[in-house]
């Protein structure tokens, strides 16, 4: 009888474990095969891609998408290196002055008290509310005034401030995790408040600056409707805007189009695996505490 | 030490405001004026023609414009939920898992990677009802033999692009309460089932409440830059057929661009401001009371 | 003078010698704004050879494809940053920045402009002024068919049964409808399809209105469509969607969706632009590469052949600072060379000598030389855009009501008579009349 129990309580266990496999299963793959389907196309002839009916096995690779658009310009090529360049200056020098701005004032809100704190700090997510459509023309004219169009400073600047607002918020959280008494012990061993903070408090946010870092960076990335306003040739042309290359007016090239996502997704995915370990941990931090 | 009179909150704060100042608020007040003219891009005079609340006005009596704002409102309020209700079950599933967890959350994030043009052209290939990937699948495994009007019906071109959307952002989601479940404390959770508590009762009045405040942080954040789905829709069908799927955006970029009126554009701007800002708002109430419950408000 | 001067220098460049005049042009930089795209750059390499010839440098500072560069130019047109000097047009769109670029005609001889195709030239003009040069990217629609359907003994049989004549390609609008019907067996084959949206679907609608001898406007620019002319162009497009002939997506499609889904092979009759002539034929992007029949576009009931064109060009901005050097720059991008080189990869000429010259260079490859014929048949009945500052805004309006009345959720009645007020209130609104 007891090993009657057992055993049911085993066999449960066993479908409840391969219940959670499938779904898993079926929930990454729903992921991945709209992804996949793009990473694919890009290996294949575009006789393959739209055909009817469907070639589900495909009969051929190869790497004519990726040798057209590293090619000559008028025979497929786009300037790819030129837009990968790009896109890797403006997002990565953009993420790296949110985190320093969003350092600076994710400690304010977490280590002074003042007037009118939370109105300040909805105001300033609220900035980000802004639909990028609605922005672009406004900023256009302003940036085109400043005579910064077509500029990675202007792209720079207007990603800054798109990711200011995340970076303070979950930098803010994470300073607060920091009990105040262990800057102020630190203060008194005659460290002053600077050396102090990099001292105690940075080391603490070190997850959550990785996990605001790697949000800022997939943001400015992956951005289009601004991108697309303010840049104009290769001097600051980004892969978003580049895709738009291998449309013309009445032809649309969808396996260059993926093959140019392909060199988009790579370097973000590789990003992504790396700073891994510290996101789950950056966010956890700076979500709990407001 | 203090030379400066400014207090220090301010200084810190400062670079913030300087950047947000310059690159949003601006831009915001030169559209808000234009908002009140009769501005066309391609008459730029035209921004001293002071109409008053003449765009408004259009707008509010304009149906078709009030359609859009409903059906913005509907995506917004599904693609949400659905997201928040698909990104828990993820991270739930993820979460169980003990090997390759690393591999595993990167490969959750995947759609993260993917910017939101791509998504749209990437789906309204999917969609496509003569030769897409979607079509074939069903019609290959025998599901149907019709060809389905993904993008043209007038519910399933909805459903397309919220399909789109919440493919491109459950990951937000998934990733943001995975963390949360990371947070929550095993005391309870030994405690629960020493007391004989089933797994549902366990998740219901231990880990959920203590994972509310990472889905509203999720949800806030996500109402925040939902508007990127303009890039998808404006792709797949660009409000059509029939203005079955035009949305506040589509019809803002629409009038502002192609129109080339401006002022008039500005004008729903500000009106899907106002929508971004009660939906941001109202997440960032529940998440402090949710807080609050947990006993970490400020 | 300086007519003189540049008639001189005009004719230099069409024979491309150097000579004295070789550096008239020392250290001008000229900033240009070019479309981008496969089909478009090929000719950008040329620009080197008349950096060479003038002593002139052009700096690219944009390159963007069509809807693109257009939005850019009106953003431009609002901030006031208009000071670059070259940009690429297209004659759909010109009408929209009447004030942006300058007229041509200063700078050039009559000869010069009387070699492009008159019909070009004249849809190159804004209230008399020449605001761009045609180069080889004209566009016009002709009618791709699967050859090996129309040879089909089985189908000819068939055919004539039912509808009582010979199954040939189409020489009318209705019978392209009643193949269509008869070729129609979803979800696998479809007779034909159209664009579905869109600036495209008011085009398609447009041409068809006057193939059925009305006009989309009246002379003072108030809507003329709603008709019995357009009524009849309309009820095309929507008997053949609710009969199912075309596909369920069409109201979804766009250029792109329709050259693919014909390359595909499951479309019968595709009416469509000669850029794709290339790519239907080429076994990498088609599965009926060699078995594509093009002809000149149907006829409606008036008899008069569709043929909404459209042809790209460049232009010279207003506020240039250099505006011979522009204008030069332009002249050569579409002289007789350039547009050999560039109607050399398929797109159509805007030249009369060029034409004749590709046509003579296809004699050897009959798929080509049939593309040329069809598309110069269509080409000397082709119309342009209605010339009016609104027509953008006007398909805006049009298109959903033509949406409206295919899906079948407005009759043709309906449709057509909202869409005519909502222009009519437009125009009156914009102060047209």
């Amino acid at each position: 009888m007891a090993m009657d129990i057992n055993d049911k309580h085993r066999l449960k266990n066993r479908l409840l474990k391969a219940g959670h496999l499938i779904a898993l299963f079926i929930a990454m793959c729903i992921i991945c095969v709209p992804g996949l389907w793009v990473v694919v196309n890009s290996f294949r002839p575009t006789v393959e891609i739209m055909a009817k009916p469907p070639v589900w096995i495909p009969t051929e690779f190869n790497l004519d998408h990726y040798r057209a658009m590293f090619g000559a310009v008028g025979e497929g090529g786009i300037p790819v290196v030129r837009y990968f360049t790009n896109s890797l200056i403006i997002s990565v020098t953009s993420t790296l002055i949110a985190l320093l701005v969003g350092m600076a004032g994710g400690y304010a809100f977490a280590r002074y008290r003042f007037k009118g704190k939370a109105a300040i700090f909805v105001g300033m997510m609220l900035t980000r509310a802004v639909p990028g459509i609605a922005l672009s023309l406004p900023l256009f004219i302003v940036f085109a005034r400043v005579g910064i169009i077509d500029t990675h400073f202007g792209l720079i600047l207007a990603y800054v401030a798109m990711n200011v607002p995340f970076t303070i918020w979950l930098i803010d959280g994470f300073f607060r995790q920091v009990p105040k008494e262990l800057a102020e012990a630190a203060e008194i061993d005659g460290c002053t408040r600077w050396q102090a903070f990099w001292k105690v408090e940075f080391p603490v946010a070190k997850a959550g600056i990785a996990s605001a870092g790697i949000f800022a960076f997939l943001t400015s990335w992956n951005e289009y409707a601004l991108a697309s306003q303010l840049t104009r040739s290769v001097n600051s042309k980004t892969m978003p805007v580049g895709l738009l290359d291998f449309t013309s007016e009445f032809t649309l090239n969808w396996g260059g189009m993926s093959a140019l996502a392909v060199v988009m997704i790579i370097p973000a995915l590789i990003l992504t695996f790396i700073v891994q370990k510290h996101l789950i941990a950056g966010l956890t931090f700076g979500g709990v505490k407001g | 030490m203090r030379r400066s009179k400014l207090p220090e909150w301010f200084v810190l704060l400062l670079p913030a405001f300087i950047i947000l100042a310059a690159v949003v608020l601006i831009p915001l007040v030169l559209s808000f004026y234009s908002s009140f003219t009769a501005y066309r891009l391609t008459r730029p005079d035209s921004i001293n023609n002071w109409i008053g609340f003449r765009n408004y006005v259009r707008l509010f009596e304009d149906a078709g414009f009030w359609w859009a704002f409903g059906r913005t409102v509907f995506l917004l309020t599904i693609a949400l939920n659905l997201e928040m209700l698909l990104g828990l079950g993820l991270a739930l599933l993820v979460n169980k898992v003990t090997w390759g967890q690393r591999g595993l959350r990167t490969i959750m994030m995947f759609p993260m990677m993917f910017s939101p043009v791509l998504v749209g052209f990437q789906f309204k290939f999917i969609f496509n009802d003569n030769i897409g990937l979607m079509n074939n699948a069903l019609q290959s495994l025998g599901l149907t033999d019709q060809a389905i009007p993904w993008l043209v019906d007038g519910g399933l071109a909805m459903f397309s692009i919220i399909f789109a959307e919440v493919w491109m952002s459950t990951s937000v989601f998934a990733i943001l309460i995975l963390a949360g479940l990371f947070a929550v404390p095993q005391d309870p959770l030994e405690a629960a089932k020493v007391d004989g508590c089933t797994p549902w009762q366990t998740f219901r009045h231990i880990t959920l409440p203590f994972i509310m405040p990472f889905i509203y942080i999720a949800l806030a954040i996500r109402s925040l830059d939902v508007a990127r789905a303009y890039d998808i829709v404006k792709i797949m069908t660009n409000g059509g057929p029939a203005n079955r799927t035009e949305l506040i955006w589509t019809q803002l970029a629409r009038t502002g661009y192609v129109d080339a009126k401006m002022g008039l554009a500005n004008a729903m701007g500000y009106i899907s401001i106002f929508l971004a800002i009660f939906f941001t708002v109202y997440f960032f109430r529940k998440l402090n009371a949710s807080r609050q419950i947990l006993g970490m408000a400020d | 003078m300086k007519k003189f001067y540049l008639s001189v220098s005009a004719a230099a460049l069409m024979l491309s010698a150097p000579s004295a005049l070789a550096a008239e042009f020392d250290g001008v930089e000229l900033e240009a704004k070019l479309i981008g795209g496969e089909q478009y750059e090929r000719l950008y390499s040329r620009i080197a050879e008349w950096e060479k010839e003038t002593g002139a440098s052009v700096k690219i500072i944009s390159k963007k494809n069509h809807f693109e560069l257009d939005k850019e130019f009106k953003s431009d047109l609002a901030a006031g940053t208009t000071s670059w000097c070259v940009g690429s047009n297209h004659s759909s769109f010109a009408s929209q920045y009447p004030q942006l670029y300058t007229d041509l005609t200063p700078f050039l001889t009559e000869e010069f402009i009387g070699e492009y195709v008159s019909s070009n030239i004249a849809a190159s003009k804004l209230d008399g002024k020449l605001v761009m040069l045609p180069r080889a990217q004209f566009d016009v629609s002709a009618l791709y068919y699967q050859k090996d359907l129309f040879e089909d003994e089985d189908n000819k049989g068939k055919f004539k049964e039912e509808y009582g004549y010979d199954l040939a390609p189409a020489e009318t609008w209705e019978q392209v409808s009643d193949q269509a019907t008869f070729f129609t067996d979803p979800p696998n084959f479809y007779g034909t399809q159209y664009a579905g949206k869109d600036e495209a679907i008011v085009g398609r609608y447009y041409e068809m209105v006057v193939a059925e001898g009305g006009q989309l406007f009246n002379e003072d620019w108030s809507p003329a469509f709603n008709s019995e002319e357009g009524k009849r162009a309309l009820k095309w497009f929507v008997d053949l969607y609710q009969n199912k002939s075309v596909p369920a997506g069409t109201p979804s499609y766009l250029w792109d969706d329709l050259g693919q889904g014909f390359a595909s092979g499951n479309v019968a009759v595709n009416l469509d632009w000669p850029g794709w002539a290339g790519f239907f034929n080429d076994p990498a992007s088609s599965k009926i590469a060699g078995n594509v029949g093009v002809v000149a576009p149907p006829k409606g009931s008036a008899g008069v052949r569709t043929g909404w064109s459209g042809h790209h060009g460049f232009s010279v901005t207003e506020s240039c600072d250099n505006k011979e050097a522009a204008a030069s720059l332009v002249a050569f991008l579409t002289n007789e060379d350039s547009q050999k080189l560039e109607s050399e990869a398929g797109p159509l000429p805007t030249r009369s000598a060029v034409w004749d010259h590709v046509i003579e260079s296809s004699k050897d490859d009959p798929y080509r030389a049939e593309v040329l014929a069809a598309f110069q048949e269509a080409a000397s009945t082709a119309f342009p855009a209605p010339q009016t500052p609104y027509w953008i805004e006007a398909t805006n309006l049009i298109f959903p009501q033509l949406q409206a009345a295919i899906l079948g959720d407005k009759t043709i009645d309906e449709a057509l008579a909202e869409a005519a007020d909502e222009v009519d209130s437009m125009m009156k609104d914009e102060g047209v009349y």
